[in-house]
């Protein structure tokens, strides 16, 4: 075997346990197929298949956003190659022991939301739960039917330096990790297929038809064929890749808290096609933010009154709110005690910890604290485990104060070095300390348990925290079947489905789509102007031509009117050229600019990411990716710009045309082209307008006409090849003629097409207002559009344009209030008692 | 004694609303020495969903919806009651505050494991470090409890300024105990801090108080408003209340609607709502007396 992946090459540290060594420094036997295909496959070969499941992950959208970085940006997700295989006989252990800790948790849940007996009984402190902001007042005594109050959860398993796992952390309120599995688990098998033939992995598929399972179960009695949502705070959030993935994959819609309405006692989705009722609702937002009206009141991420929903039993979520209690490391010190209580012992032990809520433990942790980390009993936002080892003597002293200033919300944890597992750092493979994510989810028989999950590793050979914040890669995790065992094998890992199918589409997520259109179409139609303005700035045989000043300032002002970028070229004394130009392709902070578009398209799509296949997501990264380069250029030059506005445009029409393919012909892709027809139209008769209101002599009007034809693709079915057309002809084709797919009138036509085709229900003023515009249109062809006054005023023209204009944005307006409406509530002030 | 009480509450809002969800404490709860025979809501508009339940401190809560687009909003609640004079424990109770403090957490039976949650700090009242030096003069060593609370009782009523001007609902604590100003819910948080900063457990109560000035003195302020005192937690007695605006243990003028950790516990009445722009917000409270009870 090569020496780079024997024992040998890898420095596993002798003072710690490491999960391929053994203690004589031999590979353990779980390890050696896995280690031999790897051997096979030498290091130059792993480097590169790490490469290409980088770029798989980052075409696929998996990311995990970094708060507090510019624009929120989407980081990545870092998957390393190899694998954390985990032997039969070990996982038997593991799965049986977390099973009994998530039933032991379930039974917490339940009592501290019912009869509170743990606490009567002096098994748990009523300070320690009292205390933690996880316990909402208003949840109690709610229960969701079935024995389960804990639907899904997630603990994060450690192996210490003497061999023995230990839970160090639970996730009860919005577990994540699970899509990243599975988005891990796809990304390899793809790329490296080979390994799973020598090893027998288990499938991860099953645990989600566990939880469709879990979910559908949780419906409220009656419900023949529950719906069931998947809530997401939205596109800001850390993991919404996740969200988008899981909703996809399980076939959910993806909604927000304004896309649900409270009415009637029950939750409704605010569907396209009207009210529809909300069953189950699988829950991403931070249960404080749940409802306004009794949790969180300035919360915009949640629904008023769903709270009293729950509460009646009309909906279930999951997990329910108020099951971020158990989120709490304090509860740790207490959890054999419980066990035993039942009348079990704690098959799988936590780690050590001591609340400093009671005098004797606090003072273990006082005297103790350069081997203790300490934690807050509750999340709070920034802020991190503390290792005592690593303070200064006077940083310790200052913690002990804010421990001996409010016990109850400290815990001590002892400081615990985890194993390590080889991990693939720049050709070699290095160990790194590593925790494993479980996820488990309630069905109706018990508990199911991935067979797999989430391993995470630090980023450094020092680095003891293990978190998705604080960097580091994952790593696929395997369940081994025992030697023999017939079992189904999952070679290659799910494609997530893409949606657009019958699932219900949610008004919030039509009107991304429908800015996704205009936006594409508005980048789209910037760079073709910008891109023929560009040329005629630097040919300079062309200006010697005498039309080139005027027709170039005429061009200019079209550019300002299509933008909206007022006043600009359109001022008094207006700005150089080229530095506006710069400004106007990549100044996002510049409504209207190219960069504000393309930023805006891409937003509007990363919040439907769940909607988009596959493949039409690729070249969304694409275009992503082609501007996050252009963008680290300093100050490109015009010329540079082209050459990135010509990549830009190559994305775009591939985005337009992959959108076209993949997506089925439902709401959502009609939403998408009435965008992109709506904005289509509104470009072109700013442009028009802009260009030939004023009669000017011909010569010039014939340069714009020839830039016009140039910048739009028309170009190859131009039928004047040789000879540009005169004005009425061009006119003719750019607003008449209805086979060619850049004519106003084929905007028009498209547009009531697709309007049409929309539900019904919602008022009909878009239906009328699209007919009238579209008729007036037609109505308007005839001659005389173009005579001019004797001031140069083709008076008809211009009102011709701008009516129709004005009919565009009406129609925008009327599609926004019959489907788009998401008013934002607010809370009443309330009244002073004096 | 018995009452009959009628607080209105209503917005005006600026542009319609179209949707309003509610949530109202303004039916008194049941207490040791007050019953409630009757209480109702009168609401404007007619809300399309109502539902009448108890929270997590046994104080009745009504949730409502209006579906009705509207521009007026009113909340009408209409009571009697019926109050017992409360019987003070000063005899039987003369334990040092310190005791108290120490058996707290030792206390395991129901009254008192309940109350040990009125010692933690709330949304609204943390105890610190100011709090504690403002409490210390009254919680000299080795003074009795009811005697410790009744002195800050009485230093809050003497050394604060009733200000309806100064404070708004959102005033932190701090700047009510710097400026030495405030109304009845400052007042009722202040000292509830205060106790709490001794360790000891004290809740915030909400209600109204009879508008009757004895003969020859002035209107008590406070009346035909809403409310609000606090309780503190008496071992092997139960809770004890006081009124620092008007420097009284209440006997029987004092009609109790809701009690909690604090005012953000009792709001007597929350509601999110969509469109109304801007509002405004009138309330007003008539407590009458209709026949004295065993007298």
């Amino acid at each position: 075997m090569d020496e780079f992946f024997s024992a040998d090459g890898y420095a596993a540290g002798a003072d710690g346990y490491d999960e391929m060594l053994d203690g004589d420094r031999l590979i353990r036997p779980h390890w050696q197929p896995l280690m031999a295909e790897l051997g096979r496959l030498g290091p130059e070969d792993l480097v590169r298949h790490r490469q290409e499941m980088m770029k798989l992950l980052r075409e696929n959208g998996v990311s995990y956003n970094i708060y507090g970085t510019p624009e929120g940006q989407h980081r990545p997700w870092q998957l390393d190659p190899v694998p954390l295989p985990i032997a039969s006989d070990e996982w038997a252990a593991i799965e049986a022991a977390m099973v009994q800790r998530a039933e032991l948790l379930n039974r917490i849940l339940a009592d501290l939301y019912g009869p509170r007996e743990l606490i009567r009984q002096g098994l748990l402190p009523l300070e320690l739960i009292y205390s933690h902001n996880g316990f909402l007042r208003p949840c109690d005594q709610i229960r969701l039917p079935g024995s389960h109050q804990l639907v899904v959860y997630a603990a994060d398993l450690a192996r210490g330096t003497d061999g023995r796992i230990r839970v160090i952390g639970d996730r009860t309120q919005v577990p994540s990790g699970m899509g990243y599995a599975l988005e891990n688990r796809a990304t390899l098998s793809r790329v490296l297929p080979d390994l799973f033939r020598s090893n027998g992995v288990y499938a991860l598929e099953s645990f989600f038809q566990h939880m469709r399972d879990g979910l559908s179960a949780l419906a409220p009695a009656g419900s023949e064929s529950p719906h069931i949502v998947v809530m997401t705070p939205g596109p800001f959030n850390e993991t919404f890749f996740e969200h988008a993935y899981l909703a996809a994959y399980l076939g959910y819609p993806l909604v927000q808290g304004d896309d649900l309405v409270v009415r009637d006692g029950h939750v409704w989705l605010k569907s396209l096609g009207g009210l529809q009722k909300v069953d189950v609702i699988l829950r991403r937002v931070d249960e404080d933010y749940c409802d306004p009206l009794e949790l969180r009141e300035n919360s915009r991420l949640g629904v008023p009154g769903l709270l009293e929903v729950m509460r009646r039993g009309n909906v279930a979520i999951a997990n329910p709110l108020g099951s971020g209690v158990l989120e709490n490391p304090g509860l740790m010190a207490f959890l054999p005690g419980i066990a035993e209580y039942f009348g079990q012992a704690l098959a799988l032990p936590s780690i050590a910890t001591w609340w400093c809520g009671q005098h004797r433990e606090c003072d273990h942790v006082l005297a103790n604290l350069s081997s203790m980390v300490i934690k807050p009993i509750h999340r709070t936002a920034g802020t991190r485990p503390v290792f005592g080892s690593r303070l200064s003597r006077v940083a310790q002293e200052s913690w002990r104060e804010r421990i001996k200033a409010q016990p109850a919300l400290y815990v001590g944890q002892e400081e615990q070095h985890f194993s390590t597992v080889p991990s693939l750092t720049n050709q070699k493979l290095e160990p790194r300390h590593a925790v494993l994510r479980s996820f488990m989810v309630a069905t109706k028989d018990g508990y199911a348990v991935m067979p797999g999950g989430l391993t995470r590793c630090a980023p450094g050979s020092k680095d003891l925290l293990v978190t998705s914040q604080a960097g580091g890669s994952a790593k696929d995790t395997w369940v081994l079947a025992p030697a023999h065992a017939a079992l189904p094998l999952a070679a290659y890992g799910p494609e997530p489905a893409s949606a657009m199918t019958d699932t219900p589409l949610p008004s919030r997520a039509a009107d991304n789509l429908f800015w996704a259109g205009r936006y594409a179409e508005r980048t789209e139609g910037t760079i073709r102007l910008m891109r023929i303005i560009i040329k005629g700035l630097f040919d300079q045989p062309g200006r010697s031509n005498l039309a080139y000043a005027p027709g170039m300032a005429c061009l200019l002002q079209a550019l300002t009117a299509m933008t909206g970028t007022y006043p600009s070229f359109l001022a008094d004394n207006p700005p150089a050229p080229e530095p506006e130009l710069r400004a106007l392709a990549f100044d996002e902070t510049r409504p209207g600019s190219l960069a504000h578009s393309l930023r805006s398209q891409l937003q509007a799509s990363y919040a439907v990411r769940d909607l988009w296949s596959s493949d039409t997501w690729r070249i969304m990264d694409e275009l992503e990716e082609q501007w996050i380069v252009a963008k680290r250029v300093n100050s490109p030059d015009l010329w540079q710009a082209m050459d990135l506005m010509d990549q830009l445009l190559i994305s775009l029409s591939a985005f337009g045309g992959m959108a076209m393919e993949t997506m089925t012909r439902g709401k959502g892709w009609l939403f998408l082209n009435i965008g992109r027809r709506l904005e289509r139209a509104v470009l072109l008769l700013s442009v028009l307008r802009s260009a030939f209101s004023l009669q000017r002599p011909a010569e010039i009007e014939s340069y714009l006409i020839n830039a016009l034809l140039d910048s739009s693709d028309n170009l190859i079915r131009n039928p004047f090849q040789h000879q540009p057309p005169g004005l009425e002809a061009f006119i003719e084709m750019l607003m008449f003629d209805d086979n060619n797919p850049r004519s106003l009138i084929y905007q028009f036509e498209r547009l009531h097409e697709y309007i049409a085709e929309l539900p019904a229900g919602c008022g009909d003023e878009h239906f009328h207002l699209t007919k009238q515009t579209m008729e007036a249109l037609r109505r308007a062809h005839a001659n005389g559009l173009l005579a001019a006054t004797p001031t140069d005023t083709r008076l008809q023209l211009d009102t011709l344009l701008g009516n129709l204009s004005g009919m565009t944005y009406r129609i925008s307006d009327a599609l926004t209030a019959a489907y788009f409406r998401h008013e934002q509530s607010h809370p009443l002030s309330q009244a002073q008692a004096v | 004694m018995r009452y009959r009480v009628a607080h209105t509450t209503v917005y005006e809002y600026s542009e319609p609303v179209t949707l309003s969800y509610n949530e109202a404490r303004l039916l008194p709860r049941a207490c040791p020495n007050q019953q409630c025979p009757s209480a109702a809501l009168e609401i404007f508009p007619q809300p399309s969903d109502y539902r009448e339940r108890e929270d997590f401190f046994g104080n009745r809560v009504a949730y409502f919806s209006i579906r009705e687009t509207h521009s007026i909003f009113s909340v009408t609640a209409r009571s009697e009651i019926l109050i017992q004079p409360a019987e003070a424990p000063w005899a039987s109770q003369e334990t040092g505050w310190e005791t108290v403090r120490d058996t707290l957490w030792h206390l395991r039976d129901p009254q008192a494991l309940d109350a040990r949650q009125f010692a933690l700090p709330s949304q609204l009242v943390a105890a610190d470090a100011a709090l504690a030096a403002y409490a210390a003069p009254s919680f000299q060593p080795g003074r009795a409890l009811l005697h410790a609370v009744h002195d800050l009782m009485q230093r809050i009523h003497t050394e604060f300024i009733f200000d309806a001007d100064f404070t708004e609902i959102a005033t932190p604590l701090a700047t009510v105990l710097a400026h030495r100003r405030g109304v009845c819910q400052d007042f009722a948080h202040l000292a509830i801090g205060c106790l709490r900063s001794q360790g000891l457990a004290a809740r915030y109560v909400s209600g109204y108080i009879e508008n009757l000035p004895p003969p020859g003195q002035q209107k008590m302020v406070g009346a035909d408003v809403s409310h609000a005192w606090f309780s503190v937690f008496v071992p092997d007695f139960g809770w004890m209340d006081f009124d620092p605006t008007n420097n009284q243990v209440p006997r029987d003028q004092h009609i109790t609607t809701a009690w909690g950790r604090d005012y953000a516990d009792v709001t007597p009445l929350k509601g999110v709502i969509f469109g109304g722009r801007h509002h405004a917000l009138k309330v007003s409270v008539e407590v009458e007396r209709l026949d004295e009870l065993n007298s």
